[in-house]
């Protein structure tokens, strides 16, 4: 709630990512020294259910709910079961969106009053070759926006997190987190 | 200083479970229990402890019990249902008076009840710690490994799915909580034959030849042991409650969230107040008194029809400014908390039980 | 050559206190019961294996649950049926205690089935030992999952009636069907010869104990003449005509031994 604490919730479908991109942020956190909570909330389909991962970093240890009360960003890399991170979030919040699925007409009923970056993060990854880092991309591109850790910490703790049949994303992924920050470093 | 980690609070308490001397555990897949019998399965083996996965929960409390009347550091755990299963070796440690530490991760309500007034046998209580975050948590463990052997009875920590799932970064680091009486009752076979032989035994009749206190003056003896440890182990947190004529009453993860909106509603003028029990057993009745002396109203918050209700209304300074503003709240899958835990509603319920009274 | 007999040979002190006597006091059971015998041949095997300083014993709740004050071992007694359990946290702690159960029939195969069942599946390196007289005697005398057919019990008056009550439970054949199993056998304090067949059951059992080997069963079937309404002196025909034939005496064979794996 205050300023010493950043809340971010990161929502979407099973399958794009949303509880490994959740947890390497919060773990980036943690391996920089900074205190950080992750509540991850997800159905039990493997593909297509409902993945929302809340995280908050800070540097003082915690006070934050596990549920939030409120948010300072919401990134949405699905609309569907988007409703809690677009309640939650402050009207002077950060809304990150991923625009390959998310339209301005599925956004919302009404427009936020905050600032909104919509990223096509679906079709970005596609033409990096590599469709599974589209949460990546989205990563890099808060992590650039608001300064919460770097993109080396972030490439450490993902490396960090991938199960050894996935290892070899871990390049692909690097690249996405660059590209992401790369992406809103104009902005 | 050790270093952060980013640990969900079954991974926590195992590991301050371990920096607490804890080698050996077991218990039954159950959730959101079942996350900390995974976290030990991977973790002891690697301390040179023993993590079984019992076949039933009252075959792993009474592993647990056996383990720790060898002397072991030793725990076990659940959730409601399973702690259930457990209350009559819970009762018989407190009776034959063996140490150990009963994690209940409970489902989707408050089981005060379950904690403080049990269902086992006999004159026994069951110190019960109830942390509000993981943090606070990993300190709770430690401290009961202490406190089971300080006063050679079973203890709980309570917790919840919250608790189990959330991942927070904390640092695990030993403790000494101070010294420890003499372990001069634990079974280690080496008097056998010697004519000093020993005996855990509820009824502590001793041998033929070294009589025993018997059940009476044994139970009375413990019964007495159960009010020392009640005016010397109450624990409690009074946050803003020095002006407050709103005191809300909650303990566990419902504290954690009734403290944000304590802040949100002291942030527009109202002086409103937490009172937080930490040991559910011993219920801090001293504490609460005093904090409670000038309130106008002392609302209990807790997920459930009302459980701590009742020792608020029989330690708070005024009974008849007590209401009841918790409630029944479970999640459509039945294996989390519903709606009610959650800033918004809690804020609601604070301001329309404030509004129109006195 | 005269010899003095007005005091022991010297050196027979020494030897007297070399081998203390485990048991502590007289037990407070019924005349003919053959449960105070089980326990002698019990610890007379503990102590010639030299291992009494090193045993914790787990008891379980029945008549027998009083020896827990006249045996000189270190001793657990605990909740009814649970001994196995108590049992297996004890030796996973303390793997080089030599660690036996002592239990009823009414704790082991009524209220603690599962738990001996599963801590012979899971090959735990303790003794059980089942006292088995076919009924609940501490309590008055009622049926067991051990009362043979056409027993008196309390709960089976007119005589246990499979069509009624059920069949009886044959634990030791259960054990012995079982992988991580070493060594499974009954015997009877019924006669002299039964007695010393049985202090040898018992001996092995520890020796496998000792050996490492997994677990272990003996299973001791004992008197209770007030629990059978029979006169005390009857007691020793009444187990050779009713129990034995329900539980055959000797060692049983095992399905491990037999190569059989799961």
């Amino acid at each position: 709630m205050g300023i010493l604490e950043r809340e971010v919730i990161l929502c979407g479908i099973g399958g794009q990512g949303i509880q490994l991109i959740g947890k390497a942020l919060a773990l980036a956190a943690t391996k920089a020294g900074r205190y950080a909570m992750l509540a991850a909330d997800y159905g039990g389909e493997m593909r297509g259910g409902p993945s929302q991962a809340s995280v908050v970093i800070g540097d003082a240890p915690l006070r934050s709910l596990p549920i939030l009360a409120s948010s300072a960003a919401a990134v949405l890399m699905h609309h569907k079961f988007s409703a809690f991170a677009r309640e939650r979030l402050r009207p002077d919040g950060l809304l990150l969106l991923n625009t390959s699925i998310v339209t301005d007409t599925v956004a919302g009923e009404t427009a936020h009053q905050g600032r909104v970056v919509g990223l096509p993060v679906t079709a970005m990854a596609r033409e990096l070759g590599a469709p599974q880092s589209a949460g990546f991309i989205m990563l890099g591109a808060y992590a650039g926006l608001t300064g919460v850790v770097t993109a080396a910490g972030l490439e450490t703790a993902m490396r960090s997190l991938l199960p050894p049949y996935r290892a070899q994303h871990g390049d692909a992924n690097a690249r996405a987190i660059a590209a992401g920050l790369a992406e809103v470093s104009s902005l | 200083m050790t270093e952060l980690r980013l640990l969900d609070g079954c991974t926590a308490i195992t590991e301050a479970a371990l920096t607490a001397g804890c080698r050996f555990f077991a218990g039954y897949p159950m959730s959101p229990f079942t996350g900390l019998l995974e976290a030990m399965s991977r973790r002891m083996p690697e301390e040179n402890g023993t993590c079984m996965n019992a076949e039933s929960e009252i075959e792993a409390v009474n592993m647990v019990l056996g383990a720790a009347a060898a002397g072991a550091r030793a725990a076990t755990g659940s959730c409601g249902q399973g702690i259930a299963l457990m209350q009559e070796a819970i009762a018989e440690m407190a009776l034959n008076q063996t140490p150990a530490v009963v994690f209940n991760m409970a489902r989707n309500q408050q089981d005060y009840f379950q904690c403080t007034r049990g269902g086992g046998w006999g004159d026994y209580r069951t110190l019960t710690l109830a942390p509000k975050d993981v943090p606070e948590a990993v300190e709770h463990t430690q401290l009961l490994f202490w406190l089971a052997e300080r006063y050679r009875m079973p203890v709980i920590l309570y917790g919840d799915p919250i608790l189990a799932q959330t991942q927070v970064a904390v640092r695990i680091e030993p403790r000494d909580h101070g010294p420890l009486p003499p372990r001069d009752w634990v079974l280690d076979g080496s008097s056998g034959g010697t004519g000093r032989s020993r005996q855990v035994w509820t009824w502590a009749m001793g041998k033929a030849t070294d009589p025993g206190p018997g059940p009476d003056r044994h139970w009375r003896a413990i019964a007495e042991k159960f009010s020392e440890v009640a005016a010397a182990e109450q624990r409690s947190e009074s946050y803003r409650t020095e002006d407050a004529d709103t005191i809300v009453v909650a303990f566990g993860t419902a504290a954690l969230f009734v403290a944000h909106v304590v802040d949100e509603l002291r942030a527009r003028g109202l002086r409103v107040g937490l009172f937080r029990p930490v040991t559910l057993w011993p219920f801090p009745s001293v504490a609460l008194a005093a904090a409670t002396r000038r309130a106008t109203r002392v609302l209990v918050f807790e997920l459930n029809a009302g459980q701590m209700l009742d020792d608020v209304r029989q330690y708070v300074h005024d009974r008849d400014t007590v209401a009841f503003i918790g409630g029944v709240s479970i999640h459509e899958s039945g294996l989390a908390f519903g709606p009610l835990l959650d800033a918004g509603p809690i804020r609601e319920r604070i301001l329309s039980a404030s509004e129109g009274t006195r | 050559m005269t010899i003095d007999t007005s005091a022991p040979p010297p050196g027979a002190d020494q030897v007297a206190a070399a081998r203390p006597d485990l048991i502590l006091g007289d037990h407070g059971l019924c005349p003919g019961c053959g449960e105070p015998v089980a326990l002698r041949l019990l610890l007379e095997v503990l102590q010639e294996l030299e291992i009494v300083n090193r045993t914790i014993g787990v008891v379980g709740h029945g008549c027998y649950g009083s020896f827990v004050q006249i045996m000189d071992v270190d001793v657990l007694q605990c909740l009814h049926g649970r001994a196995p359990s108590c049992a297996t946290g004890i030796k996973r702690v303390r793997p080089s205690a030599v660690v036996f159960t002592l239990q009823g029939d009414g704790d082991m195969v009524n209220e603690g089935l599962q738990e001996v069942l599963h801590t012979a599946a899971r090959g735990e390196n303790v003794t059980c030992v089942l006292l088995n007289n076919g009924v609940f005697g501490d309590t008055g005398g009622q049926q067991t999952a051990t009362t043979v057919i056409g027993q008196r019990t309390k709960t089976s008056l007119a005589g246990r009636d499979p069509a009624t009550h059920g069949y009886p439970i044959p634990v030791a054949d259960l054990v012995a069907s079982l992988s991580g199993v070493a060594y499974v056998a009954r015997g009877a304090v019924s006669t002299p010869a039964a007695v010393t067949r049985t202090k040898k059951l018992l001996r092995k059992a520890f020796e496998h104990q000792l050996a490492g080997d997994g677990f272990g069963l003996v299973e001791v079937l004992t008197m209770c003449p007030t629990g059978w309404f029979v006169p005390a002196a009857d007691g020793p025909d009444y187990l050779t005509g009713s129990m034995e034939a329900a539980y055959p005496l000797g060692e049983l064979p095992l399905r491990s031994a037999m190569g059989g794996g799961v």
